[in-house]
């Protein structure tokens, strides 16, 4: 039998790194679903908003201010992409403006690399203390991560629920073209929905970027999780997206418990089961072609 | 016989012109374009014919090397051996994950090929680390030995054989689009409720081109393998993924020659910009962005009109000059 110390903090270190993937899976999830979009720039928003909340820190040395930094750079850059670029070819095919936001990715990643340069940053970690749970030493800044989320979760279900512009998005998300036929500008839905999602990766980046490294390719290296909890939760679904997410989380820190290796490659068997299963993911609509 | 002749003519056409690239320009870079156009072939088969678009092509890319590799690494001496074995675990890999991926949805599809290259990267760079020696490769060049008739370990006697390969390649291609087959292709991307109305079966058509599409996307793979002598984690690694779909785009989506056209456009453009600029990811990308919104057609697509007319000095009708007829 496992540890049970080991067991637990392997549970909040899952719930945590869950956290971090729902919030960058809501902006994808969000985006297929309204305007039939694979956003693979979000990984950009989210590199953009870890290396500027790591800059702001470095010049006022205050984390938190750092990270809303982040989360507005984040924002900034994608309502700016998302003027330049996704309002001119809304209207194409999927696979078109998928290769634009991988374009996009790309020079992203060029862009980053030339102004922070190559090496690896260590972030520092804004919370030092830690929390006793059942005789386990629990980071209190994974905790944090965690309500985050579920902060963000709520309050995402609050403004789709409450507000009339989320009514407005969530009927987008079941048929774009009545909604436009009631008199609702839809190209204003999407730019609000793009730079939610673009800011949601920022803050995903800036939140994670105390717990690994800051470097260029941090974005390419979460692109396989992150992908693997859209499809398992369904492209378009917001509840899924959540429960796939943590899924994932705990798939990955559990399974390298058992065996370090597992991490990697035991997502993307449950994935293969999950899709043999249901070809749309857990939440997925059938109804959505193309 | 003129009928033979004509059939095969527009191929060797193009590929006499590639013969004389490879005579002219420097060796390395007609072999990688060659390699190259094969490696998209696939892509463009799968994105033009059958509707899917693979973000995950490196993958299978890597199945052919690293096959390719382990036998002359660790067994053969081969090279020929060595191919013929990249190609067939090519097939294996293709046949063992096709049933899951046809069934899905384009963009699922896009995805879950995405993230099996990922993996495809984490297994040859930490998993398998024992077998693959990580991220130093293998390296087995002087493992390789001398082949009678085309000597593979002397690039120029393998750029014929790769030159004939990809000759090869592009008759079969060409054959499957003038067949029932081929046209069943395009139909299951077209409507495939009334492909199945017809009787046929949508998932045995996708997954026998997946099958096909893949294992010319391994071949290229131990083309690479053979040609460097040394394989390494970095073929699949994911900054690489959209390579194919983006020369495929480039060149014109389903068209025989687009992956050709794209392939040279696409390594010249890396060549003469990396040659000038470190930071090459940057401006790939901000062109890449650039070609997105100016057109999709792609280059191909665009010349063909204006070539045939040139060359044929003939009216074309109207709905066989490119569109949905004609020899797409």
């Amino acid at each position: 039998m496992m540890d049970t110390q080991l067991l637990i903090s392997g549970i909040i270190f899952g719930l945590s790194i869950g956290s971090i993937f729902f919030l960058m899976a809501i902006g994808l999830s969000l985006c297929f679903g309204l305007m039939r979009i694979i956003s693979l720039d979000q990984l950009l928003y989210y590199s953009v908003g870890a290396f500027i909340s790591y800059s702001i820190f470095v010049a006022t040395g205050n984390t938190w201010i750092g990270m809303v930094g982040g989360m507005a750079a984040a924002g900034v850059v994608s309502f700016g992409v998302e003027r330049f670029v996704y309002l001119r070819i809304y209207e194409r095919d999927i696979t078109f403006t998928m290769i634009a936001s991988f374009a996009i990715l790309i020079a992203g990643v060029g862009a980053i690399k030339y102004i922070w340069g190559l090496v690896p940053r260590p972030a520092p970690i804004p919370l030092e203390t830690q929390v006793s749970i059942l005789g386990t030493a629990i980071p209190v800044y994974r905790l944090m991560v965690i309500v985050i989320s579920f902060l963000v979760y709520f309050g995402i279900w609050l403004f789709l629920n409450r507000t009339i512009t989320g009514k407005a998005i969530r009927a987008g998300i079941e048929d774009v073209e009545h909604v436009e036929g009631l008199g609702i500008n839809v190209y204003r839905l999407f730019t609000i929905t793009f730079i939610l999602a673009g800011t949601l990766s920022g803050l995903a980046g800036a939140l994670h970027a105390p717990l690994i490294m800051v470097d260029p390719h941090m974005g390419l290296h979460v692109l396989a999780f992150v992908f693997m909890v859209v499809i398992i939760g369904g492209l378009g679904s917001i509840k899924g997206t959540l429960a796939s997410a943590f899924i994932v989380g705990q798939v990955i820190s559990l399974g390298s418990l058992i065996y370090a290796p597992l991490a990697q490659m035991a997502p993307f068997a449950i994935m293969l089961l999950i899709l043999l299963i249901k070809p749309t993911g857990l939440y997925g609509s059938k109804l959505l072609k193309r | 016989m003129m009928n033979v002749f004509r059939w095969w003519w527009d191929i060797l056409l193009a590929f006499s012109l590639l013969g004389l690239l490879g005579i002219f320009s420097p060796l390395p870079f007609a072999i990688e374009i060659i390699i190259f156009s094969i490696y998209t072939m696939g892509c463009s088969f799968l994105l033009g014919r059958v509707g899917f678009i693979s973000f995950g092509q490196p993958a299978y890319l890597a199945v052919g090397a690293y096959a390719t590799a382990f036998y002359l690494f660790y067994f053969g001496q081969n090279p020929y051996i060595g191919i013929l074995i990249g190609l067939l675990s090519g097939v294996a890999v293709a046949a063992l994950v096709g049933p899951f991926f046809v069934r899905l949805r384009s963009d699922y599809f896009a995805l879950v090929n995405l993230a099996l290259a990922v993996i495809m990267y984490y297994l040859m760079e930490k998993v398998l680390a024992g077998i693959t020696h990580g991220d130093n490769g293998l390296w087995f060049l002087t493992n390789m030995s001398s082949t009678p008739v085309l000597d593979l370990t002397r690039p120029n006697q393998f750029f014929i054989f790769a030159f004939l390969v990809a000759l090869a390649i592009w008759a079969f291609y060409k054959y499957l689009d003038d067949s029932v087959y081929g046209a069943c292709c395009l139909a299951t991307k077209i409507n495939e409720d009334k492909l199945k109305f017809l009787g046929y079966s949508n998932f045995d058509i996708r997954y026998l081109a997946f099958i096909i599409a893949n294992t010319t996307t391994a071949l290229a793979g131990s083309l690479y393998a053979v040609y460097l002598g040394f394989v390494s984690p970095e073929i699949t690694s994911p900054a690489r993924c959209a390579d194919p779909v983006v020369v495929t785009i480039l060149g014109g989506v389903g068209t025989l020659y687009g992956p050709i056209v794209g392939a040279i456009a696409y390594t010249g453009m890396k060549d003469l910009i990396s040659k000038f600029i470190a930071n090459w990811e940057l401006f790939i990308g901000l062109l890449l962005v650039f070609i997105m919104l100016a057109g999709e057609k792609g280059i191909w697509s665009t010349l063909e009109p204006i070539l045939k007319k040139a060359l044929f000095r003939r009216r074309i009708l109207p709905g066989l000059q490119d569109g949905e007829g004609g020899n797409r």
